[in-house]
Formats: structure tokens, C-alpha cells, sequence
């Protein structure tokens, strides 16, 4: 029984253009949900908004009950919402080792960065044997999963992820959204934003649609996939034509 | 031979300096993103309290260091919490433009009030070893001037190792290279900032102490040092923090060639003139790798 | 603190009523008679000041404020000016030539580094015309070191009024010049490069050639104030002109009036002056770091200087009035744009 992540009727510009209106979604605790939508409707700026990184124009974002569109975004990761940003973002002139280290920056995560390490490592072979490599040497998919193992290494409660199959080849993809089933089978409750609808949907237990702004829709993920007008619109499916 | 030696030897000690005194604003510039203006009179500031030490204490200038350190390091806090803390926030073209602005409105202030207190007045500080030095082969190598030079190498290294190996200091480069990500990390910024000032604050004050007994100390000096620490970064490349050292002893050698083989007089030039032509054909540096 | 995204700090646009044609009229002519009633030396002097530092204001404000090209080295045009005009008239060459021929040297010299400055952008920018201003100056300081003093006939025959004359009218046609060249068809293109560059060359202005022009006449203008510089004083060391000083109290005169705007400078000129001349007669220094705390909580606080300063406290003095809802900000009434 949780009201866990709480995003009510936000709204938020930048400056006098307006990006998001009156948006409101939720995710329970333990779910993974969804939020899909064509190019530029606004999803990135909604991840922002819950990481603290944009200001809201109006409207709450709570995480039980605390208040996080009152936060600063590092008092937001320290709170244990951790965003894993579009285009990775990672400290490219640092190793891979002081990339996962400062994720745990946190005090909360900070206490038990050793074994948060290991379980990285575990999940990540690969950045176990590249400890010492510069981030910015890797390939994109190496870098998509250090920006994930970074942000495990906040211990997050929830973990969001903006566009994380973004310019990666379909093997890695995969691979990468069954690192996210396992860490959701493990207790983390994940809030992705994807291009690739088909991908999310399959993943997802429930989802919402962003259209310029606004939230268009939503339902079980597995309805969605079913669901005519998001079939066409998303996963490139047009209906049965007339032969 | 041994004059080319010499005059080679008192750039080096000079670029040493000049290295010193700008890798603070590289620091600043690298992480912060803002040009503070009043960088050299943090330098002059720092010249100042070492030589209230000497004067007041009788306090050798490097062991003055002691005292230097921490009151610049102090001031920088301090003029980060009451004034740069409002321009980091700004972004993009208006930040610097802002920062700009109002770290030349701090150098005025600064300046003056330390005309106020000190008068304008010329000192300087002489410890009583200051004639004395080494002689190798017809070159004469003050002990002062070692000594810089020692501290400013050990100074360099101590930095590298903070910025690479310790946590704080690697938080202060992960923000430098993206400070979004950073915050996402649970990185405040705001403390981030805070130190980085500080820091460049302590480093301008090492300078200062440096300047006290090898250049004149005065209040109006503000805007030569900055001056050269805006060269010597611009030569080093705005990325490189570490890259000040050895474009400071460039600059150094440069203009130490120059004043002795051009004229005197055009030793100041050189280093304008270095400036910007790298400036407008290499704007990148000459120690960055690209 | 304000701070609109990806814009301006904020840009203070006055409301039209203060900027009234009769104001102006009331302006001038106390400017002029004034200080033929008091005919004091001192007056003369300090009238003098205000209106170059009007002049230097309005100059650096074509450049720095209208075209957002924040120049650290106007002390450079202030130099030329006063170098080739004090060389020329020196050696008989009617005044008022040598003047224009200091003004258009100026501008021409800008002209030559505009280019390749130009291509360097905002702190870069700054810091080199700082860095040529400063070539400029230890290049005069090495090839002239010796004071330059008037001759003798010139100094028996030295007017202070004549003087003032000279400054008030440059000041005006400055300030004309500038009030035109926000009229211009240019004036949009200048606006837009100091706005957003980028947007401004996507939408087809050319840029550049909208920097130089504002080069230009902010370069004239400094330069002819330099040239006035020169008239006036009767000795000085030719490196004197270009020292940053000068460079700074143009940029101080600009944003504390107002920069951006054609009356900012006006006031920020007459302002800063009076200020200085009152203070410095008593505490020497103190004036600079009242200037350097004011010119600091412009930029932070109110970057519309003093004219915004005074718009904010009658707007507040009309609202009690009408009661009007509208909160403090940039007046929707524009600058003849």
C-alpha cells in the first residue's frame, strides 16, 4: 500500500514556451512503468522536473510524502530518486571506477558503497575489467551501462531512466532491459521514458502517453500493446488494410 | 652561454609564479565557467597578509605561507557566499558576461579599500638570505627563487593528487565536466563551487606571498596579475587546471628572451601579443589535448 | 533574482514619459546656463566632467549595451583619439579638424581589429580588447615618455568655457547618435546580435557586419572624446588616455544609468561625475569602492541602473493610486523600437 511516486498536475516552462500542462501520473512502489510518446512531447522535460533539474511552474511531485519539487536535485538523489539521463552524461575524462564512486555521493549511499560496488560489478562484468578505463574510451552501450551502475551505486528507490536504448545496436538493447527487469525483480521501482515503445511496453507493467505536454492516455502495458490508435501511432503497426 | 643560461633560469622562476598565480583561475574558470576579473587582486590580498606577517610577526615569508594559505582560503569562501554564488547560477554567455562584470565591480573594491588600508605605497619584503643563493656554472640561482620554484612544483602536485585521487576532488572535476549529472549524483553543487573558489582563492594568496619579495606589492598590481593569469591560461588551454604550470613557465621564458635580446622595454608585449594570437588562430591552447 | 531562461539578465526598457522631448529641452538649457551664472572655474570643470563622461558613457554603451559586446578596452579609442588629435593640433592644425581627424582615426583603427576581434566571443572578446588596449599603451608609454605640455601661447589663451562647449556638444550629438541608431533600420540587428547571436544569423542578420557597425561608432565617439580629453588637459603623459580607468568609468557610467537605454548613460554620466567630484575632494578613494559595490548591485540587482531604479519607485507611487494589479517588471511600454 503505497502512494509512492506522486507527479500532480505539473505544469513547467522554460521561460515563456510552455513544455509540460497539468501532468499527472504515479508510480507504485515495486511497479515498472512507462511513459512513451512521440519526439519532443516533453518526456525528457518531466524526468527533469522529477530530478530536480527544471523548476516546476505549478503543481507537486512527492515521493511518499515527501515533497520533492522542493528539493534540490542532489537532496532529490539523496532521497533515493536517481536519474540515469538521456545521452548518459557520464564524467568522460574519469575513470570507469571514479564514475561508479561518485554516484554514491550521497551520504545514504556513501555508507554502504563497498557492497553497492560489488553488486554492480556483478551485474556489470564488463565494468569490473574496465576499473580503470576512461569513461569517455567506451563504446555506447559500455557507457549506457555505466551510467546505469552509476546510478545504482545511489541505492535508488526509484530509478529513472530517459531514453536508455538511445543510439545503441538491438543486442545491447536487450541486454539492458533485462538488467532492468532483474533490478525491478530486486525491489527497484523503475519509471522509464523510451522511444522504443515496443521495448517499454514489453518490460512495463503499466505506462502513460505524453502528447505535446499533456498526458494522452494510459494503462496496463499489455493493454497498450494491444490498443489500435497506440499501435499505429508507436509501434509502427498501421491496421488491416483494405486488400 | 652562461647569460643565455641566466637570462633562461629567471624565466623559469618567473613562469613559475606566473604558473602559480593562474592556475587558480583556471580552476575557477574550469569548474565555475566564470572569469573572476579579481583574481589578481586576491593575489595582491594574499601579498598583503604575508607581508603583515613579516613586517608585524617578523615571520619569514615561506613559513608565512602557513598564514596565508587559510586566510586566503577563508576569503575565498567568503566572497563566494556574498557574491559569485548569484552569477554561478545564471547560464551560458550571460554567466560570463555577469561574472565578468561583477568581479571587475569586486576588483575596484578590493583594490581600493587595500589603497585605503595600505596606502599606495610600494613594499616589498626582504628576508635576510634573500642575496644569497647558487652558483653553477656562472648562474646565479637565488635560494628565494628556488624556493618558488620547489613550492610551486609541490603545490602543483598536491593539487593533481586532490583533483584525481581524492573524493571531494573528484567530485570538483565531475562537476567541472558536467554539473547536472553531477547534482544527480548527490554531488551540492553549491559546496562544490564554494571550495573550488576557495581553493583558487588559497592558490592566488601563495602567488601573492611569492610576489612580495620578487616583484613590488602594491594595491594597483590587481590587474597586472590577472593579466597574466588570463594569458597564461589562455596558452595553457582553458580546460587544462594543470596545464598553467607549464605555459606559465613558457610565458616566462618567453618574455625573459625577449627582454633580454628584443628590448627591455617590449617584455610586457610579448606576452599581450602571444595572447592574442593564440587567442584568435589556436583558441583551444597549446596544452590541451584535442 | 530575475533570470528568464537563455535571455538577458533583464533588459530595462523605459517608459516613454521620461525620456519626453520638453525634459530634454529643461536639461539642455540648464546645461547651459547654469554655469554661465555661476562662471566659476570649478563649475566650468566639473560640467566639463559630466559631459565627457556622458559622451564616454553613450559610447561604450553602443558597443556594450546595445550590441552586448562587452568591451574591456575602450581606453584604447579614448587614447587614440586624444594621441592624434593632441599631435595634430600641437603642431597648428585648427582644432576642430584635428578633432575629426582623431574621431575618424579611431574608428578606422577599430575598423581594422573589428574583424579579427570579433571572431572571438564574449569573455574572449572582452579580455582581448583589454589585452590591445593595453599593447596600445605600453607601446605609447615606451615611444612617448615625456609629458606633453601646451605651449605657451595655447595655455595664455586657454578658455575653460570653450572647453565645456566643446564637451557639452559632443555629449549631445553622442547622445543623438545613439537615440538614432535605435531608430535605425540597423537597430533591430544590433538588438538581436546582443539577444542571441546564433538566432539572430539563423533569421539572416548579418552579423558581423552589425558588430562593426556599433564598433564603429562607439570607436568614433570614444575617440572624439579622447580628442576633447586632449584639448582640455594641459599636460599629461601620452599613455595617460589609455589607461583602463577609463575603459571602466565608461562601463561604470553605462550600467549605473542604465545600460542599454539612451538616457542611462545621461544620467549615469552626470551621476557618476558629481559623485566622484564631491567624494574624491574629500575621502580619496572611497568614491571607487562606492562605485564598485553600486556598479556590482547593478548587475545583480538591478541591471537597469538608476533609471530602473527610479521607474521601479514611481511605478510604485502609481500603483497606490490606481490600485493596478500589475507587478513590478519590465514596463510593457517600450523605447521606440
Amino acid at each position: 500500500m503505497s502512494d509512492f511516486l506522486r507527479i500532480q498536475d505539473v505544469s513547467v516552462a522554460y521561460g515563456d514556451i510552455q513544455a509540460l500542462w497539468d501532468v499527472s501520473l504515479n508510480v507504485e512502489e515495486g511497479e515498472i512503468v512507462a511513459l512513451i510518446g512521440p519526439n519532443g512531447a516533453g518526456k525528457t522535460t518531466l524526468m527533469r522536473a522529477v530530478a530536480g533539474l527544471n523548476p516546476l511552474k505549478s503543481g507537486g511531485i512527492h515521493l511518499g510524502d515527501k515533497a520533492l519539487h522542493t528539493l534540490r536535485a542532489h537532496q532529490i538523489a539523496e532521497q533515493g530518486v536517481i536519474l540515469v539521463p538521456e545521452g548518459r552524461r557520464l564524467f568522460g575524462g574519469l575513470s570507469v571506477l571514479d564514475n561508479l564512486e561518485l554516484g554514491a555521493y550521497s551520504k545514504r549511499a556513501r555508507q554502504v558503497r563497498a557492497e553497492t560496488l560489488k553488486l554492480v560489478y556483478e551485474l556489470f562484468p564488463l565494468l569490473a575489467d574496465r576499473k580503470l578505463q576512461r569513461a569517455n574510451t567506451m563504446s555506447g552501450g559500455q557507457q549506457q551501462m555505466l551510467a546505469i551502475g552509476r546510478a545504482l551505486m545511489g541505492v535508488p528507490r526509484l530509478l529513472m531512466l530517459d531514453e536508455p536504448s538511445l543510439g545503441l545496436g538491438p543486442l545491447v538493447v536487450e541486454s539492458i532491459f533485462e538488467t532492468i527487469k532483474r533490478m525491478n525483480d530486486q525491489g527497484v521501482t523503475v519509471f522509464l521514458v523510451e522511444q522504443n515503445a515496443w521495448q517499454a511496453l514489453e518490460l512495463a507493467h503499466r505506462a502513460y502517453i505524453l502528447e505535446q505536454g499533456r498526458i494522452a492516455g494510459t494503462g496496463l502495458a499489455q493493454e497498450l500493446l494491444r490498443d489500435d490508435r497506440v499501435k499505429q501511432a508507436y509501434l509502427g503497426i498501421s491496421p488491416a488494410a483494405e486488400v | 652561454m652562461s647569460a643565455f643560461m641566466q637570462t633562461l633560469v629567471w624565466g623559469i622562476f618567473a613562469g613559475a609564479i606566473y604558473g602559480i598565480a593562474a592556475m587558480g583561475l583556471a580552476l575557477v574558470f574550469g569548474v565555475l565557467k566564470i572569469l573572476n576579473i579579481a583574481h589578481g587582486e586576491l593575489v595582491m590580498l594574499g601579498g598583503y597578509v604575508g607581508f603583515w606577517a613579516f613586517t608585524a610577526l617578523g615571520w619569514d615569508p615561506f613559513l608565512a605561507l602557513i598564514l596565508v594559505i587559510p586566510a586566503t582560503f577563508v576569503l575565498g569562501i567568503v566572497l563566494d557566499r556574498v557574491i559569485y554564488r548569484y552569477v554561478v547560477r545564471l547560464w551560458g554567455e550571460e554567466k560570463i558576461k555577469n561574472s565578468l562584470l561583477v568581479s571587475f565591480g569586486l576588483g575596484l573594491v578590493l583594490s581600493n579599500l587595500a589603497q585605503w588600508v595600505f596606502t599606495g605605497d610600494e613594499r616589498s619584503v626582504q628576508p635576510s638570505y634573500a642575496g644569497q643563493g647558487l652558483d653553477v656554472y656562472g648562474v646565479l640561482m637565488p635560494y628565494t627563487r628556488l624556493a618558488t620554484l620547489g613550492i610551486v612544483l609541490v603545490v602543483t602536485v598536491a593539487l593533481h593528487l586532490f583533483l584525481r585521487k581524492t573524493y571531494p576532488g573528484k567530485a570538483i572535476l565531475a562537476t567541472a565536466e558536467d554539473y547536472e549529472s553531477a547534482e544527480l549524483a548527490g554531488i551540492n553543487i553549491d559546496r562544490v563551487y564554494m571550495l573550488t573558489f576557495a581553493l583558487s582563492a588559497a592558490l592566488a594568496g601563495i602567488a601573492g606571498q611569492f610576489v612580495t619579495f620578487t616583484y613590488a606589492l602594491a594595491p594597483s598590481i590587481g590587474m597586472f596579475w590577472t593579466l597574466k593569469a588570463m594569458i597564461v591560461i589562455v596558452l595553457a588551454g582553458t580546460g587544462s587546471i594543470l596545464g598553467a604550470l607549464p605555459a606559465g613557465l613558457v610565458l616566462g621564458v618567453v618574455e625573459a628572451l625577449s627582454g633580454a635580446y628584443l628590448a627591455q622595454t617590449y617584455k610586457e608585449l610579448v606576452g599581450l601579443v602571444i595572447f592574442l594570437l593564440v587567442v584568435i588562430i589556436r583558441p583551444q591552447g597549446l596544452f590541451v589535448r584535442k | 533574482m530575475k533570470t528568464p531562461a537563455g535571455g538577458q539578465l533583464s533588459l530595462w526598457k523605459p517608459s516613454r514619459r521620461w525620456s519626453g522631448p520638453g525634459l530634454i529641452v529643461v536639461v539642455l538649457a540648464f546645461a547651459i546656463v547654469f554655469p554661465q551664472q555661476i562662471a566659476q572655474d570649478n563649475i566650468w570643470n566639473l560640467f566639463f566632467l559630466m559631459s565627457l563622461g556622458i559622451t564616454m558613457g553613450q559610447s561604450w554603451n553602443m558597443l556594450g549595451g546595445f550590441a552586448g559586446q562587452t568591451s574591456l578596452g575602450h581606453a584604447g579609442f579614448f587614447g587614440i583619439g586624444a594621441l592624434v588629435t593632441r599631435t595634430l593640433w600641437l603642431h597648428g592644425t585648427p582644432f576642430i579638424l584635428a578633432l575629426v581627424v582623431g574621431g575618424v582615426a579611431t574608428a578606422t583603427f577599430a575598423m581594422i581589429i573589428g574583424a579579427p576581434t570579433f571572431r572571438l566571443r564574449g569573455a574572449y572578446f572582452a579580455i582581448g580588447t583589454l589585452a590591445v588596449a593595453e599593447v596600445l599603451r605600453i607601446t605609447v608609454a615606451q615611444n612617448r615618455p615625456f609629458i606633453s605640455t601646451m605651449p605657451g601661447d595655447m595655455i595664455a589663451s586657454y578658455s575653460l568655457p570653450a572647453r565645456y562647449w566643446v564637451a557639452l556638444a559632443l555629449a549631445v550629438v553622442t547622445t543623438g547618435a545613439a537615440y538614432l541608431l535605435l531608430r535605425s533600420r540597423w537597430s533591430l540587428g544590433i538588438l538581436g546580435v546582443r539577444e542571441d547571436e546564433e538566432a539572430a544569423q539563423a533569421s539572416g542578420v548579418h552579423v558581423l557586419r552589425h558588430k562593426l557597425l556599433a564598433l564603429a561608432l562607439s570607436a568614433l565617439f570614444m575617440g572624439l572624446a579622447g580628442g576633447v580629453f586632449a584639448f582640455k588637459q594641459i599636460s599629461y603623459y601620452p599613455e595617460a588616455p589609455f589607461l583602463p580607468t577609463f575603459t571602466f568609468e565608461a562601463m561604470m557610467i553605462a550600467y549605473i544609468g542604465g545600460v542599454g537605454t539612451v538616457a542611462g548613460p545621461v544620467i549615469g554620466g552626470a551621476f557618476f561625475v558629481f559623485v566622484r567630484e564631491r567624494l574624491a575632494a574629500n575621502l580619496t578613494d572611497v568614491h571607487q569602492v562606492i562605485f564598485g559595490v553600486l556598479f556590482i548591485l547593478v548587475v545583480l540587482i538591478f541591471p537597469g541602473g538608476l533609471l530602473e531604479i527610479w521607474e521601479r519607485l514611481r511605478r510604485l507611487a502609481t500603483r497606490r493610486q490606481q490600485g493596478g494589479p500589475r507587478a513590478s517588471g519590465p514596463s510593457p511600454e517600450e523605447e521606440g523600437l
